[in-house]
């Protein structure tokens, strides 16, 4: 079975070096046969890594221990829903996965990519092949997930904190969002390449971009989710180096996103689109890197393995290929149409842009600090929390009130006149709620009252968007509210999704600024009977209860939380003791409140054997909203990416000269 | 096309000229990023560090107390030096292990900033990516 495992990978190999290779030849020469078997190759690889990982899946299935990585990885008492997922527990694993989601990539978006025309298509197959070939050569020659042993009795099992239904779903998200980000970057190659600097290859790739950068996103809320209900420290992100590995290439890819809708416009922005994607693809890389070389100190630990180097190389290869390239290409990406005014929708874009990228570059200058610093005074340093948070709020708030500016400002230019009407509710709305704040006493935070007050300026300029195109609508069709209202929506996807996009990331500020900047902690040792009290809560605990599990023994503290006189329930942080790995996992309790949407978070501190309790708990109000954020952000992200049979007749018109089979 | 006077430019000149000077500010007000630092390198360094190194012997007192009392010693190498800590303790948390913990040498002792103790997981594990 192996075998066959390491004959689909060398198979792969070789058709993604003959993607490369021959697809280089035919474009540079013109031959359309050899481009039509360089694709033919790209199909081809994907179906022998198709295989490969069949064999993977159907050795985990199996318990079959002879394979290393299964035996590394998986256990048999393991579920068998976490055997499979413990396909991408490991690192080979997870190279394979990365694999196969960029052959499936690669080949999806080839065939329906047609619109960008034949003689960019013709170069995107070999760049789609280098990528491709890398990853493939790392499975084949340096990290092999076939390789053999004689097969043991049992094997090494999965960490506890793996064994977790986030573990399915986290990984694989985030997968599709880092390689997804080579579609783009592959196109923006194939157009500089084939010297077609139009806005082709971003039309053509739009749908793509969009779906790798919405994975990525659902992917760190799920991560952050994970993080709040099973670490157990009661928060969801830390700036760890692994964290802000999958937010850096988010962030260049959001600004992407923006600044191709400019270029689309206006014919502007041709280097700094392609800039972006190679910034946003380089960080993916980059992203990887990190977590696989074992290069930066992390909570998360992984096997120092010697992939490393390859990665750094591979790194310097496409940052500095690609920026040769677009050197080369600098003459043809000069635009012809000027920014007109520092007030109009593209001047806000182009605001956005900066503040997003300048966010990632000072988040990315925290990562690789411990490096430089080790490299230049031979001591490493780290940055820390306040580092991340000052940069955050310096960048992130005014993000935030762009956000509500921008969809508002008019094209081209914008009168100041017309912006007073404009924004004259978003502002009255704005100023009463940063009234009411302060008189709430939100005062305790200066930063929460900026941030909520800017929160309710674009929540009130999103819904006048809604409202003044609704009723548009509904004066020119002359039908009902929902009938106006749908059509808009419908008329107009990418507009619209984009509205309750960053309506997600409003309910995302004020969720995480509620749980940061409003947060209420209380430390305690209790012993039996003894209570403490939390923001208001009484919490009363009542002695502790063991329950034996078939592989842990499950400690739990009984909280009895009252509110004023009102009894809420019994809440049961403790801990797990597992035997096997001879491990402690913290299981805490929460208390969510649907009608506040803030959580009661209780941590079981140290469990004393005295029979008193060390209680920790958090009052972390309107902390849910974060949880709803992604809801709505999975929601407009759909809007934005369902099919648009409007917008494909518009699209075929307009480049109707490109449709051409190759 | 006339170069000069191109507002996008000006932007982004600005912007950069902006961004380097928050940059500064912060750095200035901020200071330095926290050293991290090996129990044999600890010898001198009057300030805030974070102390990597692996627990040796067997971690006594009370978290919640008077403070947990271990030893921390160089991952590769003999040098060790006791440490006081106060708060949460991570689940991980044992003899063996590796942690990062900040805090300042105080008379010969690692008092440690209470809370900051983090545990690194066993290299067998490769948790989320």
């Amino acid at each position: 079975m192996a075998d066959l495992g390491r004959a689909a990978l060398v198979t792969s190999l070789l058709l993604l070096v003959y993607a490369l290779v021959a697809g280089s030849l035919a474009a540079w020469k013109g031959r359309r046969r050899l481009a039509e078997s360089a694709q033919n190759a790209l199909l081809g690889s994907f179906a022998a890594t198709v295989v490969a990982s069949a064999v993977l899946l159907a050795a985990l299935a199996r318990h079959d221990f002879s394979f290393q990585y299964v035996a590394d990885h998986t256990s048999r008492e393991l579920p068998l829903g976490y055997t499979l997922t413990a396909f991408w527990g490991g690192q080979e694993g997870s190279l394979l996965l990365w694999l196969l989601v960029l052959s499936g990539y690669s080949v999806a978006a080839v065939l329906t990519a047609r619109r960008v025309g034949r003689e960019v298509l013709v170069w995107v197959v070999p760049t789609l092949g280098l990528v491709g070939t890398f990853f493939a050569f790392l499975l084949v020659f340096v990290a092999s997930p076939f390789a053999t042993q004689a097969a043991v009795a049992d094997g090494a099992g999965l960490n506890p904190s793996l064994q977790n239904p986030y573990m399915a779903i986290h990984p694989p998200m985030l997968y599709l969002g880092y390689v997804g980000l080579t579609v783009p970057f592959a196109f923006a190659m194939g157009a500089l390449l084939a010297r077609r600097t139009d806005e082709r290859w971003i039309v053509a790739t739009r749908r793509w971009t969009l779906a790798a950068w919405a994975f990525l996103g659902i992917g760190q809320l799920l991560g952050a989710h994970w993080a709040y209900v099973e670490i157990g420290w009661g928060g969801f992100y830390a700036w760890d180096p692994v964290e802000n590995a999958a937010l850096m290439p988010w962030l260049a890819a959001t600004a992407f996103l923006h600044s191709v809708m400019i270029q689309e416009k206006r014919g502007m922005l041709k280097v700094w689109n392609v800039l972006l994607i190679v910034l946003a693809f380089g960080l993916s890389l980059f992203g990887t890197f990190l977590t696989r070389s074992g290069i930066i100190q992390s909570i998360h630990s992984f096997t120092q393995s010697s992939i490393g180097p390859w990665f750094l190389g591979f790194i310097c290869l496409i940052v500095v290929g690609s920026l040769a390239l677009v050197f080369a290409r600098l003459p043809l990406l000069r635009t012809k149409t000027r920014l007109e005014s520092l007030v109009s929708r593209e001047a806000t874009f182009l605001y956005n842009n900066l503040l997003l990228v300048a966010l990632a570059l000072t988040i990315l200058w925290g990562v690789v600090y411990p490096i430089l610093s080790q490299a230049v005074t031979g001591q490493a340093a780290t940055v820390s929390k306040p580092y991340y948070n000052f940069f955050l709020h310096t960048f992130g708030l005014p993000l935030l009130l762009l956000m509500g500016i921008g969809p508002l400002v008019a094209w081209r230019r914008a009168s100041l006149r017309a912006l007073g009407r404009t924004f004259l509710w978003p502002l009255a709305a704005a100023l009463v709620a940063g009234i009411a704040l302060l008189a709430a006493g939100a005062g305790s935070s200066r930063i929460g009252v900026i941030a909520y007050t800017f929160s309710v300026f674009v929540l009130a300029s999103i819904a006048l968007e809604f409202a003044r195109g609704t009723a548009a609508r509904k004066a020119l069709g002359g039908v009902g509210w929902p009938a106006a209202f749908s059509s808009l929506i419908a008329r107009n996807r990418r507009r619209y999704g984009g509205y309750v996009v960053h309506a997600s990331v409003v309910l995302l500020a004020i969720g995480v600024t509620g749980a940061s900047a409003y947060q209420t902690v209380r430390e305690a040792r209790l012993k039996p009977g003894q209570s403490m009290t939390v923001a208001g809560d009484r919490l009363v605990f009542r002695g502790f209860q063991t329950r034996m599990e078939s592989n842990h023994r499950a400690i739990r503290g009984l909280v009895d939380v009252y509110r004023g006189d009102k009894y809420l329930g019994r809440y049961t942080p403790g801990k797990n003791q597992y035997f096997a790995e001879d491990q402690v996992s913290n299981e805490v309790a929460i208390r969510h409140d649907l009608l506040t949407g803030g959580d009661l978070f209780l941590i079981a501190d140290q469990v004393n054997s005295n029979g008193s309790i060390d209680l920790k708990a958090l009052q972390k109000p309107l902390v849910n909203l974060l949880w709803l954020a992604g809801l709505v952000f999975v929601g407009g992200s759909l809007i934005a990416l369902w099919p648009d049979a409007r917008e494909e007749r518009r699209l075929a018109e307009r480049y109707a000269d490109a449709v051409v089979r190759i | 096309m006339a170069r000069r006077g191109n507002p996008a430019r000006l932007v982004v000149a600005l912007s950069v000229a902006a961004v380097l000077a928050v940059f500064l500010v912060y750095t200035s007000i901020a200071g330095n990023a926290t050293p991290t630092l090996r129990p044999s390198q600890l010898a001198g360094h009057a300030g805030q560090v974070s102390l990597m190194g692996q627990v040796i012997g067997t971690p006594a007192g009370d978290a919640h107390a008077a403070g947990l009392r271990f030893k921390l010693r160089d991952v590769k190498g003999p040098t060790a030096v006791p440490v006081v800590y106060k708060g949460s303790v991570p689940d991980l948390f044992r003899s063996g292990r590796d942690v990062v913990v900040d805090g300042k040498l105080q008379g010969g002792v690692f008092v440690a900033v209470p809370n900051t103790l983090v545990t690194k997981c066993p290299s067998k594990y490769q948790p989320k990516r």
